[in-house]
């Protein structure tokens, strides 16, 4: 107990210890590769009922994990008195546990990539249509790959970064794949004019209502509302003073800038706040299948 | 980093105990044979007239699980791509599926294999169909519109998380003249959907589109559990509304309801007799 009481005052139980953590690490990566690879040929072997328990066990325990850590009570001085009271004992093991996840991530980037550059070499050797597009797809993808390399292995000061390397990336970063992000960006504006346009066609009352609000919530957050209401109308910016009577209070609250803030916070938000909501318990219900593995669409 | 725990307000934890009951109490008895009834979700409907027209023309579908990280919204949005898969098998439509997440791409081309042997056309399947474009944002979009634009693609799918990107698959979808059906949880993205889509599925009926299309037990009782959770969400809103008009936005209950260590605050009011 009193070495158990230890490692978790000092954190240690999911962490290395810092004197051997490249030695420790490599043992780590080997045995998780010795694991996949000695797993995968005895997956393949099972029977497929006998391969779903093992995908069942699996997918439970790793789901348990996250339900215990976030039903556990976070305090347990009252058993390990050097125990920080801010966290339980299966709190450290999140971040190693989402590191985890991110390799994985990893791993499926090489698979992407990899088919990714499978379907352009296709295009290009058997010169199906627009092959030229491969072509340049394959090139950018090689050129970009290794000047981003060696600038990482630059900026760890493992190669030298020359003048040539330097401005390479830079035109390749900086100049083109930054600005070509932005100009698509940038034409998101053209398409939100358009698709605007079909919107606030007034084909019937629905669309009217939604038209006019629009029209109203647009000029009353922009400079040209407030100028309206308070420049050309006169109308009083200020809150309406306590006690006031109806008419002063509605006088005081018929700006462009006030019935704009009024439709975005008290009809907006709590619209999009019921959508949430749905979104968020039909995500727990399907969490819940996919932990249980009730769910058997993909899995 | 400090992590949300269920000690922070043991309120919120009952609620999702709560939630998580009533969906399996409901899947056991879909699964014992009670009947459950599911509205009609028009977009859902579609889907077999946007595969048809795209059969007509033979031009391909396009599915599209955005820029979604592989999650609870990507298995849902590949499930449905699954169904959708199967439908095009029957008439060996062309279709393309692109993701902008190698997690998802990996998961997709198994669930895209699986969907073309289970509708008995495994010589359809095609992996170079499955494709992986970019994981940037905008790398991602212009490979999308590059394709819908160059293949005229008759029908597209889009269901999953959507970011700034949606737009643009979407009124390029619409130049196109290809039936679009969107589904998304990500609020910000609707009104573009509902803007540059035929049919746009909205919120939690991203959620019911497994159980309306399959209409499986389990799905099906699910959907019956979110619902008594949605009526338990809408009276504590009723609730709380009530009780913080009557006894103020500071009263203990109300801070059960909504806030960080509103259990002790309220536990500790009661045992003191009320008050604060």
């Amino acid at each position: 107990m009193h070495m158990l009481t230890n490692l978790m005052a000092q954190q240690t139980i999911w962490r290395l210890p810092e004197e051997s953590r490249i030695l420790f690490a490599t043992l780590i990566v080997l045995g998780a590769f010795v694991l996949i690879l000695g797993l995968a040929p005895v997956l393949q072997t099972l029977p497929p009922r006998g391969r779903r328990a093992i995908i069942v066990t699996v997918t439970f325990l790793a789901g348990l994990f996250f339900a215990a850590e976030f039903f556990l009570p976070v305090d347990w001085t009252a058993i390990f008195p050097k125990d920080d009271p801010k966290r339980n004992f299966l709190t450290p093991a999140i971040q190693p546990a989402q590191n985890v996840l991110q390799i994985i991530g990893a791993l499926a980037l090489g698979l992407g990539t990899f088919g990714l550059v499978r379907l352009h070499l296709r295009n290009a050797v058997q010169r199906r249509a627009q092959w030229g597009y491969s072509i340049v797809l394959l090139v950018s993808f090689v050129v970009m790959a290794t000047l981003s390399i060696l600038n990482t292995l630059a900026e760890k000061e493992i190669v030298e970064r020359g003048p040539v390397l330097k401005r390479a990336f830079s035109i390749l970063f900086d100049y083109t794949l930054v600005q070509l992000d932005a100009a698509m960006f940038s034409l998101i504006a053209f398409y939100i004019f358009s698709a605007a346009y079909r919107a606030f066609r007034i084909r019937s009352i629905e669309a009217s209502i939604l038209m006019f609000t629009a029209m109203l919530v647009m000029i009353g957050v922009v400079p040209l509302g407030a100028f309206i209401s308070y420049t050309l109308l006169g109308l009083p910016e200020a809150g309406a003073p306590e006690g006031a009577n109806f008419l002063t209070q509605l006088e005081h609250s018929i700006g462009l800038p006030k019935i704009a803030n009024w439709v975005l916070t008290q009809l907006n938000a709590p619209a999009q706040r019921a959508i949430e909501f749905g979104v968020g318990i039909g995500g727990l219900a399907m969490a819940i299948r996919l932990w249980l593995s009730l769910e058997r669409g993909v899995t | 980093m400090s992590y949300q725990h269920a000690q922070d307000n043991w309120f919120a934890a009952i609620v999702i105990g709560f939630i998580a009951l009533a969906v399996l109490v409901n899947i056991i008895r879909a699964r014992m044979g009670a009947q459950l009834y599911i509205r009609r979700i028009p977009g859902l409907d579609a889907i077999d007239e946007a595969i048809g027209r795209s059969t007509e023309l033979g031009r391909p579908v396009t599915m599209i699980p955005g820029m979604t990280a592989f999650g609870v919204v990507a298995v849902q949005a590949l499930t449905i791509f699954k169904y959708i898969t199967k439908q095009i098998a029957r008439f060996a439509t062309p279709m393309r599926l692109l993701s902008g997440d190698p997690t998802v791409f990996a998961v997709a081309q198994e669930a895209i294999y699986d969907a073309y042997n289970e509708a008995g056309r495994p010589d359809l399947y095609d992996a170079d169909n499955i494709r992986f474009l970019s994981d940037r944002q905008f790398a991602f979009a212009s490979g999308v519109a590059g394709l819908i634009q160059r293949e005229r693609v008759a029908a597209s799918f889009m269901f999953g998380e959507f970011f700034a990107e949606s737009l643009i698959f979407a009124e390029t979808g619409n130049m196109v003249g290809a039936i679009q059906i969107a589904g998304t949880v990500s609020f910000t993205q609707v009104p573009f959907f509902v803007a540059a889509c035929d049919y746009t599925i909205i919120g939690e009926e991203f959620y019911a589109t497994s159980a309306y299309l399959s209409r499986e037990p389990v799905l099906l009782g699910s959907l019956v559990g979110q619902d008594i959770a949605k009526l338990l969400f809408a009276l504590t809103t009723l609730g709380g509304v009530v009780a913080a008009t009557i006894a103020g936005t500071d009263a203990p209950i109300i801070k059960l309801l909504g806030q960080p260590g509103g259990w002790d605050a309220f536990w500790s009011s009661v045992l003191k007799g009320g008050g604060q």
